[in-house]
């Protein structure tokens, strides 16, 4: 299978470039992460972040044919060739295919992602219904792999200002939990233009998300508990 | 520039959004009933009691709407503070410009009639 | 900001991202509204030539029967429709009525071809 892969060392000073590549994959290669791995065998120098190899560790996200997308959860059946390879829009190129994450990882402690409740702890645990349980499903799945914030125009022209739509989804996460008890609070914090007002409910974030969650669900909801508030 | 912060802002959208909205389907209901418009119909109209207010707010629903959408752009694609100042500040001078040159129009329609 | 950022290059070129349909209704939502802002002021003076004289008035009147000022307002007559629907759209979402993907995709198209539809309609009866 033929590949392109935008190359960066940052020792060489180098642009950034594209290289083509040509693999052969062998039985079993069902994803594109099985293709990098032969790859990397072909060309040690190629560098991208990956630990799982099965969608949960969410560290090899990337730009796949224009797509963000994780390369362990993409199938190569169906990808189109040359298999375009960027490393995901907006961010920092570090080396190859790994970005920085640091600004990212800011923006997602910034929303405070713990359970606040200063009411006395009971003997066991905190108990939630089943009820309350459900509505924290489509939101705790969350891996951080950053592919929607990474698709999200808002996020590339204020990367330092908008939360993004991961972090917003995990905001939504401790404002949905009924355990947490500091609401008002999260929703003070993101009544703002820019952390949460620069969405534009364009949905390119449910579009690639790996997980199949809807951050843009998450910030409607937001909206909402906003508006339900200040009536 | 926070002449409208956050919530505030996106509430003025939509609440503007929904006014624009209920005028121009109203008014492209109407058209078809509507006479043909002659020169002492349409300054009685504009001048009226009903046509004036009208269209003073549909104007006045349209600057408002027109500011948040494009200070959302301009916040967008503009991060150098001095460009973004003076374009927000051109944008907020058209779109003043635009109320006051109606609102004048409009009452020297009424003062005359 | 960081240890990297001064020399790491950022890969954007919006060229070589695929977008999914939302977003280009999205992107021409914006360039509609940028459109009617231009417009607005044009719409105001034409407002008070029209009301000023009755020669304005029939100036203002006979504006589309120039092919320049035919083809200027067909252009802002797409960007209402298209500003229009898509608000709705948005509107809509925003109370969680088809704001799922699939919907949204949908209604994404919807509004892709159903913009200039109306136009070329709305043009077809005005004209007539």
């Amino acid at each position: 299978m033929k590949l392109n892969i935008y190359r960066f060392d940052p020792e060489r000073g180098d642009p950034p470039r594209m290289q083509a590549y040509e693999v052969q994959p062998e039985a079993g290669d069902k994803k594109l992460l099985d293709l990098l791995m032969r790859l990397r065998v072909q060309d040690d120098s190629l560098s991208f972040r990956r630990s799982c190899r099965e969608g949960v560790c969410g560290s090899d996200a990337m730009n796949i044919n224009g797509r963000n997308g994780l390369a362990c959860l993409t199938s190569l059946d169906g990808l189109k060739e040359p298999i375009v390879l960027r490393p995901l829009p907006g961010f920092p190129v570090i080396r190859d295919l790994i970005v920085d994450m640091t600004q990212f990882f800011a923006h997602y402690h910034s929303i405070k992602p713990w359970l606040i409740n200063d009411a006395p702890l009971p003997e066991r645990e905190r108990l939630q219904s089943p009820t309350e349980r459900e509505r924290l499903d489509g939101l705790y799945e969350c891996i951080l792999c950053a592919c929607c914030s990474a698709f999200c125009p808002s996020y590339w022209w204020n990367p330092d200002k908008f939360i993004g739509p991961s972090g917003l989804l995990q905001a939504y996460r401790f404002i949905a939990d009924s355990r947490d008890t500091a609401s008002a609070e999260r929703l003070d914090f993101l009544d703002d233009v820019y952390r949460l007002y620069r969405c534009r409910t364009i949905m390119n974030c449910t579009e690639v998300c790996p997980k199949g969650l809807s951050p843009s669900h998450a910030i409607e909801r937001i909206r909402l508990a906003l508006l339900r508030r200040s009536s | 520039m926070r002449l409208f912060d956050g919530q505030r802002a996106w509430l003025v959208q939509r609440i503007s959004a929904l006014l624009l909205l209920v005028m121009i389907v109203f008014g492209v209901l109407a058209l078809p009933f509507a006479p043909p418009l002659d020169f002492a119909a349409w300054r009685a109209f504009a001048g009226g009691v009903l046509g004036g207010p009208l269209i003073a707010l549909l104007f006045g629903a349209l600057c408002a709407h027109a500011w948040v959408g494009m200070r959302d752009i301009v916040l967008d694609y503009i991060q150098p503070r001095g460009l973004r100042l003076a374009v927000l500040s051109l944008i907020a001078v058209v779109l003043l410009g635009v109320l006051v040159r109606v609102l004048l129009s409009l009452a020297t329609v009424a003062l005359v009639a | 900001m960081d240890r990297h950022s001064r020399r790491s290059p950022v890969f954007l070129n919006l060229a070589q991202i695929r977008f999914p349909v939302g977003a280009i209704a999205s992107i021409a939502h914006r360039v509609a509204g940028v459109l009617l802002f231009i417009a607005l002021p044009v719409i105001a003076l034409t407002l008070d030539v029209s009301l000023r004289t009755e020669a304005g008035f029939a100036s203002v009147r006979d504006l589309l029967s120039s092919p320049f000022w035919l083809m200027a307002g067909s252009v802002l007559l797409w960007a209402l429709v298209h500003h229009v629907l898509a608000g709705v759209r948005h509107l809509l979402m925003d109370v969680g009525v088809g704001s799922g993907l699939k919907q949204a995709r949908t209604s994404a198209r919807l509004v892709l071809v159903g913009a200039p539809a109306l136009t070329l309609l709305f043009l077809a009866w005005g004209l007539s």
